[in-house]
């Protein structure tokens, strides 16, 4: 049978359905647009409107992602990526009283963004790194301005931003060996406090500045020295009438206040308590507030609070009250009204305000059971209500689960999931059936007849029982299908597959060491959630392995220091956990597949797997490992007398100053449905199939120059290489592998060699096919041989089977990142490949097709090879279209990586795109060819059938009268 | 009974005797056994002029006659065969309804053709032409195999034929490799 057919059909059908419409947008995907978990000090409510009560809470989280929300109903209004990448903590957000702009700082950068609609302000860069901004809130003129305090290679700069251009104002240089800490205002003074002296011995240095011009008034030493660390410093309070520096020894048993001001230069040191873990200090930002604060000291077992007050006048701080201990991590946010502080405590079961001035609780909110989470910080809003005695009170709560909980009244208003952010690995997993029928028949098969003859039996009437319930749905079925469209929406609720293979599980790994299970069949709602390796703070979990066992529903992972868990998929319960660290560290995995399961081998820094299973299961593969950033290699482990020796097999050494820039293999599940492709004249070029190959993209930054080698594993022989010349190093390179061809995407400008003298600049993506021989119908030097090893001797120098080439590359006016290819159940559908478009918060899927080497170059392509290959003429460039995004208008930001994986249905893939947002949908690359379209209205089909057979009914005996009327009158 | 007046015979006794001419006849209907669709009696015997019948031809003549005949049948197949040849060439290789019954004409007319043979040839039989007869019925069979060939030719050029590598390629299989490598990147 001819294939052309088929093929133009789904060529046609692929340009007319790639398009994701908007009916499909949240019943074929999923998102969930995150800013990530909030951190204290960056999290506050702010009115965007001078004019205006509401407010929007911002926060700046640990993934480096400012962000407003909505406290009403936790809608995200906007929010933009400050950081690069995925940035740890860090970073720095405040917000003017009464301006409609909040300004953020993050490594070089200062922005200022409008506090309504997230639009750029103004944005500044400057050399070295941000250490602190703070408002300044009283300026000579109505503005209120920006200071921000750099450290420039071991110069103390602080620069004072005109708040509406973002112009410096003036700049304040220091050189001396300090080490700059933090910024602090107050009516008459900018405070700049850094550490002195040497890392053995520091002491506190606090110089203040004249505000309007920024020079120095005076500074002094502040502590004993060697008494201070930088990590102890905590609290450097700002704009207040008496800003106060605390920092605690470094035993955590003594906790030291200094107010800053001229007129004290004195210090107050308080005893904690003996157990205490942490300390914060909460203070109010504003002018106008009384000048109270309150020191919140948790315990192992609990927490407690004390107030205290400063004196104005003679710079006197006095202990005023005391909160009791109580137990649990506790929450203490401080909100201010007018010259009035309040404490918002959120303990466990209640949520109290005091006010700054007494220790009356001026309202308790007793939490509800879904409330009662585990706080770590909150921020609130105090609101006296009308009547004066009331209290509205709101607290931002990030729980201990990582989730982000607003709590009013002791309810909870809305939870947003901010622990799903920062996710380092993804794999998906089969939803696992309680009783597999498969299993069930396997079991009977290895019984004896007998047995599973009764087995069968009592299995039959056990089922019975569910024979009622089955035939009360029958007429409730019958009707949703019919009404339901085509995917009939299914009632059941919680984990179930379906038989289009849609519901699958995605297992998803953060960086925070926190597991999370979605379920793609009720739009990628939160199954479960485990904290498997609690990750200390400014750690993060990097997984190398995290491969899921569905023959037994379990998800194993290793992490880079070793660590390793199985976590069962249906409900997220730690089977094995075993933390790890620095001595255990893991540089690679490789997964293996054995008697139907799948496994992980961890291999050590050097090379060997780190625990001893190898010792019982021999490994004769070769394992292809990669060794410092330039050399792979292919190394087998032999077992010599209960040692596992490595024996190196081969190695591919780069040249010098190349380093390996991406990787790419084949996809685990990765069918071909044709061995070859049917040209125009009907005859097949070979698909070179080998599945033992690997791209290596090696990049030479100095030479500007980007190598992709094709490597046999098995030999380690290079069977192709492709040069591209002035390609930038330092931007992302990708590639990706699949079937018989790769690609690669890259920046790159070189000049054409057609003599025109052209440039050719921009974004680009090479795709390599590869093909067993260059003329058709011939399956190269091996001929009709059904077996092949790289390792047979060749008999004639002509005869090494090497794949015959054809490449070719287009220009792409944003970058591509992340590479992937759809995989599909038999491989039949075309393949698209995805990218990850990092400017466009969007992913990109491009059909195959549009990317295929053999476009011809400089003519039209014939009738013929239109419709056996679908080609069309060669044009230089992609143009991204809008209707090739799959992600639609949905923003997602910061993608890591993509996964992709059969549904059961041949037509479609399922994908997830992870990293600060989570994305999940379904593609079909081919057009949904084997499902029924939503439009297809199936009442009208059955009215038309029905209707038919009514007219033939009717028209039945007047046919027969007529027919029998008609031999009669024949004869007359 | 001289006195009995003589009675006009009934109507339906005249139409006994003198039947009307059928008003019309319909085809496939057989007449029954003893009916005569020729109309005898005596309005027909005033018609039963004719000239002197035609001397009859003597059996050679009607062999000639015969094998004339037999040999135009024979080229039939043929005679339509330019034009048909003509119209699939205009119609095309694409798969549309007109060409696909086009195919089917020109598949089944020389088949049922061949299986015909000898139906067509059997009013042309004698004993004593059998021989040339044979000959027409060969040309008859090859004129056939003719049409059949040009049918034959169009799916070829519809590429309805399994001629060539690409036709097969499902049946290659996908060579396999002995060696597995495991990546641990």
């Amino acid at each position: 049978m001819r294939r052309s057919l088929p093929s133009a059909l789904l060529l046609g059908l692929s340009s007319l359905v790639a398009a994701v419409y908007k009916d499909e947008v949240g019943r074929i995907d999923f998102h969930h647009a995150l800013v990530g978990v909030p951190q204290v000090e960056t999290t506050f409510f702010h009115r965007p409107k001078k004019d205006e009560k509401a407010s929007l809470l911002y926060t700046l989280s640990d993934v480096g992602v400012l962000g407003a929300v909505n406290p009403n109903t936790g809608a995200l209004v906007w929010r933009q990526q400050v950081a690069p990448g995925m940035a740890g903590r860090g970073g720095h957000l405040r917000a003017p009283e009464g301006e409609n702009w909040v300004a953020a700082a993050y490594g070089q950068q200062v922005q200022a963004w409008a506090a309504l609609s997230g639009r750029s302000v103004w944005q500044t860069e400057f050399d070295g790194r941000v250490k602190d901004l703070e408002i300044m809130e009283l300026t000579e003129s109505a503005r209120k301005d920006v200071l921000v305090l750099f450290e420039e290679d071991g110069v103390t700069v602080l620069r004072r931003l005109h708040g509406a251009l973002g112009t410096v104002v003036w700049e304040f240089r220091e050189v001396s060996r300090d080490i700059p800490l933090q910024v602090s205002t107050s009516v008459s003074n900018v405070y700049v406090i850094s550490l002195h002296g040497s890392p053995s011995s520091y002491s506190l240095k606090v110089t203040t500045l004249e505000p309007a011009t920024g020079g120095r008034v005076d500074h002094w030493i502040v502590g004993t020295k060697g008494g201070v660390q930088p990590e102890d410093v905590m609290f450097v309070g700002a704009n207040s009438a008496a800003p106060i520096l605390a920092w605690s020894s470094n035993d955590l048993s003594k906790l030291n206040v200094h107010v800053l001001g001229p007129k004290s230069k004195q210090d107050f040191a308080f005893a904690l308590p003996s157990d205490t873990v942490s300390v914060d200090i909460h203070a109010p930002h504003l002018t106008q507030s009384q000048p109270h604060f309150l020191v919140h000291t948790r315990t192992a077992t609990g927490n407690k609070a004390e107030v205290f007050h400063t004196n104005l006048k003679s710079g006197q701080i006095t202990k005023a009250y005391e909160l009791p201990l109580l137990p649990g991590l506790g929450a203490i946010s401080t909100s201010s009204e007018g010259a009035n502080v309040y404490f918002t405590r959120v303990t466990e079961d209640e949520v109290l305000v005091v006010s700054s001035e007494s220790h009356s609780i001026l309202a308790r909110d007793s939490l509800s059971p879904e409330a009662r989470v585990e706080a770590v910080h909150a921020v609130s809003e105090v609101i006296k209500k009308a009547g004066g005695k009331e209290f509205a009170i709101r607290s931002a709560t990030v729980a201990k689960s990582q989730d982000w909980v607003l709590i009013r009244n002791g309810k909870v208003d809305w939870t947003r999931p901010e622990g799903l952010s920062g996710a380092v690995a993804a794999a998906w997993a089969e939803i696992p059936e309680v009783e597999d029928l498969a299993k069930v028949l396997a079991e009977e098969a290895h019984t004896n007849p007998w047995n599973a003859y009764v087995h069968r039996v009592t299995r039959h009437i056990h089922d019975l029982q569910y024979l009622p319930d089955y035939l009360a749905t029958i007429p409730t079925r019958v009707i949703e299908s019919i009404t339901g469209g085509a995917v009939a929406v299914s009632k059941t609720t919680g984990l179930h597959r379906d038989s289009f293979g849609f519901n699958k599980i995605a297992i998803i790994a953060t960086r925070r060491g926190r597991f999370y299970a979605l379920d793609t069949g009720s739009h990628g709602e939160i199954v479960w959630s485990a904290d498997v390796f609690p990750q200390a703070p400014g750690a993060a979990f990097d997984v190398k392995g995290l491969v899921v066992n569905d023959a037994e529903g379990t998800a194993t992972v290793r992490g880079a220091n070793g660590e390793y868990a199985v976590i069962q998929v249906a409900d997220g319960k730690v089977l094995e956990a075993q933390p790890g660290d620095e001595s255990t560290a893991i540089s690679a995995t490789a997964v293996i597949e054995r008697d139907g399961g799948k496994w992980l081998l961890a291999l050590g820094r050097d090379g060997k797997p780190v625990d001893g299973v190898l010792a019982e299961r021999t490994l004769d593969q070769t394992i292809v490992i990669q060794e410092e950033d330039d050399i792979i290699k292919g190394v087998k482990y032999v077992n010599e007398d209960g040692e596992i020796i490595k024996k190196d097999v081969w190695q591919l050494q780069l040249l010098p100053g190349q380093k390996i820039a991406s990787v790419a293999k084949r996809p685990a599940h990765d069918p071909v449905a044709s061995i070859g492709r049917v040209l125009g004249d009907r005859t097949v070029n070979y698909k070179y199939l080998n599945p033992n190959t690997v791209v290596v993209a090696a990049i030479d930054s100095a030479a500007s120059a980007l190598s992709v080698y094709l490597l046999d594993t098995v030999t380690g022989q290079m069977l192709t290489s492709q040069v591209y010349d002035g390609v930038d190093g330092d931007k992302e390179i990708s590639c990706t592998m699949s079937e018989n061809w790769y690609a690669c995407a890259f920046f790159g400008q070189y000049t054409l060699n057609d003599g025109s003298d052209r440039d050719i600049k921009g974004y680009q993506i090479a795709v390599t096919d590869l093909y067993e021989s260059p003329s058709p119908n011939d399956r190269g030097p091996l001929g009709d041989a059904e077996t092949f090893s790289p390792l047979d001797p060749v008999d004639t120098p002509t005869g090494v089977p090497l794949p015959w080439v054809v490449s070719q590359s287009w220009i792409v006016s944003e970058p591509l990142t992340n590479l992937t290819v759809t995989q599909t159940r038999q491989g039949i559908t075309s393949r698209q490949l995805l990218a990850y478009l990092p400017e466009s918060h969007a992913i990109l899927g491009i059909t195959r097709h549009g990317i295929d080497p053999r476009r011809p170059v400089g003519r039209d392509p014939s009738a013929a090879e239109i419709e056996a290959e679908g080609l069309a003429r060669y044009t230089p460039a992609i143009f991204i279209d809008g209707r090739n995004l799959l992600t639609h208008e949905r923003d997602i930001i910061g993608v890591r990586g993509i996964v992709t994986t059969p549904a059961i249905v041949e037509s479609t893939s399922l994908l997830l795109a992870y990293g600060i947002d989570v994305f999940g949908s379904q593609i079909a690359p081919s057009g949904t060819f084997d499902i029924l379209d939503k439009g297809f209205n199936k009442v009208t089909l059955l009215g038309t059938v029905l209707a038919l057979a009514w007219g033939v009914v009717l028209l039945a005996p007047m046919v027969r009268r007529k027919q029998i009327n008609r031999k009669w009158e024949a004869f007359m | 009974m001289a006195e009995t007046p003589v009675v006009a015979a009934p109507y339906w006794a005249a139409q006994l005797d003198f039947p009307p001419i059928a008003k019309s006849k319909v085809p496939g209907i057989i007449d029954p056994p003893g009916f005569s669709s020729v109309p005898s009696g005596p309005k027909k015997g005033k018609d039963v002029k004719a000239p002197q019948p035609r001397k009859p031809p003597s059996p050679e003549e009607r062999d000639t006659l015969k094998l004339k005949k037999a040999w135009e049948v024979a080229l039939a197949p043929v005679k339509g065969l330019p034009m048909t040849a003509i119209m699939m060439y205009m119609s095309g290789s694409s798969l549309q309804i007109f060409s696909i019954m086009m195919v089917f004409m020109a598949f089944k007319n020389p088949i049922v053709g061949l299986m015909a043979t000898n139906q067509a040839f059997e009013r042309f039989q004698t004993d004593s032409n059998a021989g040339q007869i044979l000959q027409t019925k060969l040309v008859y069979v090859a004129m056939q195999f003719l049409a059949l060939a040009v049918g034959v030719w169009k799916i070829n050029s519809m590429g309805l034929l399994p001629t060539t590598r690409s036709d097969w390629l499902m049946w290659e299989p996908l060579r396999e490799p002995v060696e597995h490598a495991i990546l641990a990147l």
